[in-house]
């Protein structure tokens, strides 16, 4: 049996399969760069890409507004769910190494939402780059300022985990020219929003005297009126991302806004959340109920603690003992000895039977 | 700080450990093997897992992304969790009031922790996205309407009532 027990863990345990890092991604998040999950596993299932990395700028940066930044990634296959994580970083320590700690703030992402850490699929190969897009607003003091690209992934053949960081991408951040026209700082883009509903988008601007909006409609770009700083996208049947920029103009040089990405989603799962509670209460209640309700029969708890049998059959053993004890030998024809008394007949009498049977009285 | 991601993983641990113990124990009950100690091992490892189970939900609502119950597996693990302790509850209250471990009070012990069991699973779905509860509609959520929910709270608080009251007479 022990031997049976032994052979169907061995098998067990041969049977498990090696693998690496998350090879189905661990979701866009905000994260430092890490080391696609495989940190404690061994050197031979890490490696380094070979992917190019690339971070193109605008050729204008200026504190505080909405940049347009493109990342590139070349030159690497990947498993087969064509999928790589990448992320914008401040530096390739491992720590302290988020956009924000710059002053760098996430404003869309390429998959719509607001995180340095994005997962995406595309047709990725040696031979053509994957471009992305990301709108972050600069850092509020001008300076010098750099990011890295960095990227985790497998490899077509599996098992093994590759991760990659650019070299330093750097870019001077200026101060803002007093009559800019720009969008006000405090202004943020609408990200989402579900299918079949019409978005109004409210524009704050500054040192502005006229605003249009391009909105791309696959390749073509159509122009949306701007009334009263409102402009409305249409609704969208599918889910799907369009995006739009706006082109602002006054005293200053005219300005041309990053584009903005609107991902029309399905909408999210709901439930009513008191419905839910109360029927998780009712559920308790009733389970409990019903199960104590099967609680056992009287007769069944009394046969549990009822031992008149036992007693009654032990009492009876006892009482058959004492009067089996308690008989007395029956008395000769010529009655007891002489000057016996009956409680000696009653003890001694057996004894003086047998010796009448030996003939010896 | 301890995340509730952390707690979380820690009262999970302990519920489903303590849960799988009194399933494994309640097996043998209804198979009427094993050591003298089974009766004993089921009913206290269960109560373990109970007492581990509230700190298990609440940290898990906490630990979700989101806000709220924003997903039908968490929406099930809710249910299901709520449904298991109620079982185990019953079991244990039953236990006390002196049924024997036949083969019906083993089987509702080992329900209550196949559907602990079962939250577990689909709380691996959630966060890992890999289950071994493939066939189970884990995405299909069945939600009473509030008068339902309100009727069965009086039908089982009734319940509970008329079981505590002949109990003591």
């Amino acid at each position: 049996m022990r031997l049976k027990v032994v052979i169907l863990l061995c098998i067990l345990l041969l049977s498990t399969t090696v693998s690496t890092a998350n090879p189905g991604g661990k979701g866009d998040d905000v994260r430092s760069r890490d080391c696609a999950g495989s940190c404690h596993a061994s050197s031979s299932s890490n490696g380094v890409s070979t992917a190019t990395l690339n971070i193109i700028f605008p050729p204008e940066v200026y504190a505080g507004l909405l940049i347009e930044v493109q990342t590139s990634i070349g030159s690497v296959d990947v498993s087969s769910n064509n999928m790589v994580g990448m992320a914008l970083l401040i530096n390739s320590d491992g720590a302290k190494d988020l956009p924000a700690n710059a002053g760098w703030e996430i404003v869309t992402d390429p998959n719509g939402g607001m995180n340095n850490y994005v997962e995406i699929s595309d047709s990725f190969s040696s031979q053509s780059p994957v471009n992305r897009s990301w709108t972050l607003r600069a850092p509020s003091e001008p300076g010098n300022y750099g990011l890295y690209l960095a990227v985790q992934h497998g490899t077509p053949e599996g098992g093994v985990a590759m991760s990659g960081i650019s070299e330093i991408k750097s870019v001077q951040v200026e101060e803002v020219p007093e009559n800019l026209p720009r969008l006000s700082p405090d202004w943020e883009p609408t990200n989402t929003r579900g299918l079949g509903e019409e978005t109004t988008i409210i524009l704050e601007t500054m040192n502005t005297d006229s605003a249009t909006v391009e909105l791309m409609n696959g390749a073509e770009v159509v122009v949306i009126p701007v009334v009263d700083n409102q402009f409305t996208i249409p609704a969208a049947v599918n889910p799907g991302i369009v995006q739009w920029r706006v082109i602002l103009e006054g005293e200053g040089p005219t300005q041309t806004s990053p584009w903005f990405r609107i991902t029309a989603q399905e909408p999210a799962w709901g439930v009513d959340e008191t419905a839910l509670y109360l029927q998780s209460v009712a559920l308790f209640l009733l389970c409990a109920g019903l199960v104590i309700m099967q609680r056992p029969k009287n007769e069944d708890i009394m046969k549990n603690y009822d031992n008149t049998e036992h007693v009654v059959s032990t009492v009876g053993t006892i009482q058959d003992t004492v009067s089996e004890e308690a008989q007395s030998p029956p008395i000769p024809a010529g009655g007891i000895p002489e000057g016996w008394t009956t409680e000696q007949w009653e003890y001694y009498g057996h004894e003086h039977l047998e010796k009448i049977e030996r003939g010896e009285v | 700080m301890i995340s509730a991601g952390t707690i979380h993983v820690i009262s999970t641990e302990l519920t489903i450990g303590m849960f799988a113990l009194s399933g494994v124990a309640f097996l043998l009950c209804m198979i009427q093997k094993g050591p003298e100690s089974r009766e004993a091992v089921a009913h206290w490892a269960l109560l373990g897992g109970l007492i581990a189970t509230p700190l298990a939900i609440i940290s898990g609502i906490n630990a979700s992304p989101g806000d709220g119950i924003d997903n039908p597996l968490l929406a099930n693990k809710m249910l299901l969790s709520m449904t298991s302790a109620g079982l185990a509850i019953g079991v244990l209250v039953r236990r006390k009031m002196g049924a024997a471990v036949d083969t019906r009070h083993a089987g509702i012990g080992m329900a209550s922790v196949g559907l602990m069991l079962t939250t577990a699973g689909m709380g691996g779905e959630f966060s890992r996205g890999e289950t071994l509860l493939l066939f189970v509609p884990k995405e299909t959520v069945m939600i009473f309407p509030l008068w339902a929910s309100i009727v069965l709270i009086i039908l089982g608080i009734a319940i509970l009532s008329k079981s505590a009251i002949e109990h003591r007479s």
